[in-house]
């Protein structure tokens, strides 16, 4: 077998090539761009069409991505478009086990919320062997999983929407969860479990009622959760009117955000009820 | 959402039979933990080079975008090769690597070339053709062509280049076509007959765009575009075409040399998804919602993975057991997919593949026509085969996303 050393091939260089020299012993090669790595995390390379739209600055909000339905697969989209206002909160780190020949193989599972108060709200879960890498997991999972909330109004339609449009109920497992608007100062009157996931869902004043095993956390969250994601799924009155469909950001980016009228509707019902 | 379809009771007392299904998933689970640390993987990155010349052929770059620098620079693939098989256009080149096999004495020098149809509407058409047979003579809009010399040849000389500056290939290659700067220029300018065309189209564009007003004085002063015999310019003036993707280096690293900061837990998404023991109608409730869960393990492992390295654009890794990184999980070829090599009929390998982060730093816009792709897997003869051809075609898989449901 020829030896793999330098002198093989003198000068020239190795190009791709099979195995340059040890495998895998950690081979610095060009050294000090690694240093930081704080440096890639910073450097987002977009890997689908979506993630360059963004990374470019021709989306600038998630309700344009809303709107078509188109799947966000990276997060880093969703760090870019709500950025700083994204707040995340590990509800609870659970231990689970499993039978294996050797004893018992432990990992952690992380609850993890995020959302600004403002209308967009994300959950994720992640087991790992490690807390820490549970938690992260957990924390791009949540972020891909925003969903926009909507809200509404109890009586009259003054100010700012503060509570749900009508009543929804979500379910998960034995857990249902049902909210039913409240009255403006009425505050959060749910478990604490709950309140934390409708406060970052920037819901002010609701009633909540529940049912089911609530202990179990997982299916408690993910219960409130399908109920937040069911909010824009409700057709109410105002929406009667048929929509007008306009491109996908993929067809032509500039319409969209040229045309000020009527022809996204979902974002007219905002206006009228802010 | 990507969330958890089921929750697994701590300390529960597992059943005996849910035991031994676990466990069984336990160790196929181990397996692939063991096949990842054994797969040998080089990355490419991309680099602005530190002077253009040093991309040019006699140095053996690997490079990404502008005009490719062919091995071989007279016999240069024409004709039918050239061109895409749907719309008739010449191929734009993408990347060329240097991927040399030292073990064999006719393979010391060996460049592989991709070259991709500019038109997102004739990749969508590729799709279809890709899974068709050999025997059907499938048509294809990205091509890869190998050129492989040995060390004693008529083009290069035996001892290393210098890169001080003054190296020089042996001899002067064809003519290349003054628009793109790629394919052969056979064609002449019949005015100035120092223009040189690959096809008529490049000759009408480079005519609109501003050789109708020089080509008079090319015939009459004589100030023509340096050399005055027909051959290749080897200085690298710009071509007259400026769509032309940027020119970049590539750079080549070890992925194992990203390992150590990564982070050592190799935990799936699939393992918690695929563990089943809740089987009431909310959890297929809950499935129907997550569609197509095989992709997103697909999609969860495949960001891990690319995570080590976010800027990657190219992963090569010529081996018999090496498995290409996949997106997604439909949309891969399966044995019978990948032909026999067509010049020797010996199998084909895996050898390297695009990543989609290309698109990135190449500039390619995002219109609906604009290229897009999972990622792009090259499969070459395992034996690396001689043949009358000097550029010889080898097997191009292209997996692409799925198209969104609302378009």
């Amino acid at each position: 077998m020829a030896e793999r050393g330098a002198g093989d091939r003198g000068g020239f260089g190795r190009g791709f090539g099979r195995g340059r020299g040890d495998r895998g012993r950690g081979d610095r090669g060009r050294g000090g761009r690694r240093g930081g790595r704080r440096d890639e995390e910073e450097k987002w390379v977009p890997v689908t069409k979506l993630g360059r739209l963004v990374k470019e600055g021709k989306i600038t909000s998630l309700e344009q991505i809303y709107l078509h339905s188109l799947p966000v697969k990276e997060h880093q989209i969703v760090d870019t478009l709500l950025g700083g206002r994204l707040k995340d909160e590990v509800m609870k780190i659970m231990p689970v086990q499993k039978q294996t020949r050797a004893g018992q193989r432990t990992r952690f599972k992380a609850f993890v919320v995020v959302g600004d108060s403002d209308g967009h709200v994300g959950l994720g879960v992640k087991c790992a062997k490690e807390v820490a890498t549970a938690i992260r997991g957990a924390i791009i999972l949540a972020k891909l999983s925003v969903v926009p909330v909507r809200r509404g109004f109890w009586g009259n339609k003054i100010g700012k929407p503060h509570t749900v449009p009508c009543k929804v109920t979500g379910k998960c497992g034995s857990v249902t969860v049902r909210l039913v608007p409240a009255p403006r100062g009425a505050g959060i009157v749910a478990a604490r479990v709950p309140k934390k996931v409708l406060q970052f869902a920037g819901i002010e004043d609701v009633y909540t009622s529940s049912r089911g095993s609530t202990k179990t956390l997982g299916n408690f969250v993910k219960a409130t959760f399908d109920c937040l994601m069911k909010t824009y799924g409700f057709l109410t009155p105002d929406l009667w009117l048929e929509t007008r469909f306009s491109k996908s950001p993929f067809q032509e980016y500039t319409d969209l955000l040229a045309k000020p009228t009527k022809t996204i509707l979902i974002e007219n019902t905002e206006r009228i009820e802010a | 959402m990507d969330s958890d379809t089921n929750d697994v009771l701590p300390l529960q007392e597992l059943s005996l039979d849910e035991a031994i299904t676990e466990v069984e998933l336990e160790e196929s689970y181990e397996e692939d933990e063991e096949d990842e640390l054994e797969e040998y993987v080089t990355l490419g990155t991309i680099e602005k080079p530190k002077h253009p010349k040093f991309l040019l052929r006699h140095l053996f770059p690997s490079k990404t975008g502008g005009t490719p620098a062919w091995l071989d620079p007279v016999e240069l693939p024409t004709g039918k090769f050239s061109r895409c098989d749907f719309c008739e256009e010449p191929l734009q080149f993408l990347l060329q690597i240097y991927a040399p096999i030292p073990e064999k004495e006719s393979t010391f020098h060996r460049m592989l070339y991709v070259f991709i149809c500019p038109s997102m509407s004739c990749l969508l058409q590729d799709q279809h053709e890709q899974w068709k047979r050999r025997e059907e003579d499938p048509r294809r809009s990205i091509k890869v062509f190998r050129c492989q010399l040995p060390r004693l040849n008529a083009f290069y000389s035996s001892e290393p280049p210098r890169k001080d500056g003054n190296d020089k290939p042996l001899s002067v290659g064809a003519a290349l076509c003054s628009w793109c700067g790629t394919w052969k220029g056979e064609k002449v300018c019949s005015g100035c007959k120092q223009a040189r065309y690959c096809c008529e189209k490049h000759q009408a564009m480079h005519w609109k765009s501003g050789h109708k007003n020089r080509c008079h004085h090319i015939i009459h002063n004589l100030e023509s575009i340096s050399s005055s015999l027909p051959g290749e310019k080897l200085s690298r003036d710009k071509v007259a075409c400026s769509s032309l993707w940027p020119e970049y280096e590539i750079a080549i690293e070890d992925e194992c040399a990203y390992d150590a900061e990564a982070s050592e837990d190799a935990s799936y998404e699939a393992s918690s998804l695929v563990t089943q023991h809740v089987t009431d109608d909310t959890y297929q409730f809950l499935l129907d919602k997550f569609e197509a869960d095989d992709n997103k393990r697909s999609w969860a492992s495949f960001q891990e993975r690319i995570s080590k390295c976010p800027s990657q654009v190219l992963r090569y890794s010529r081996d018999l057991m090496a498995n290409p990184l996949w997106p997604l999980s439909i949309g891969r070829p399966t044995m019978t997919n990948i032909p026999k090599c067509k010049y020797c009929n010996g199998s084909l390998c895996y050898e390297f593949q695009i990543m989609p982060q290309i698109l990135y730093y190449l500039g390619v816009k995002n219109d609906s026509d604009s290229l897009d792709w999972g990622t792009i897997v090259i499969y070459t003869c395992l034996a690396s085969c001689e043949a009358s051809a000097r550029y010889k075609e080898e097997f191009i898989w292209v997996q692409l996303y799925p198209t969104t449901p609302i378009s």
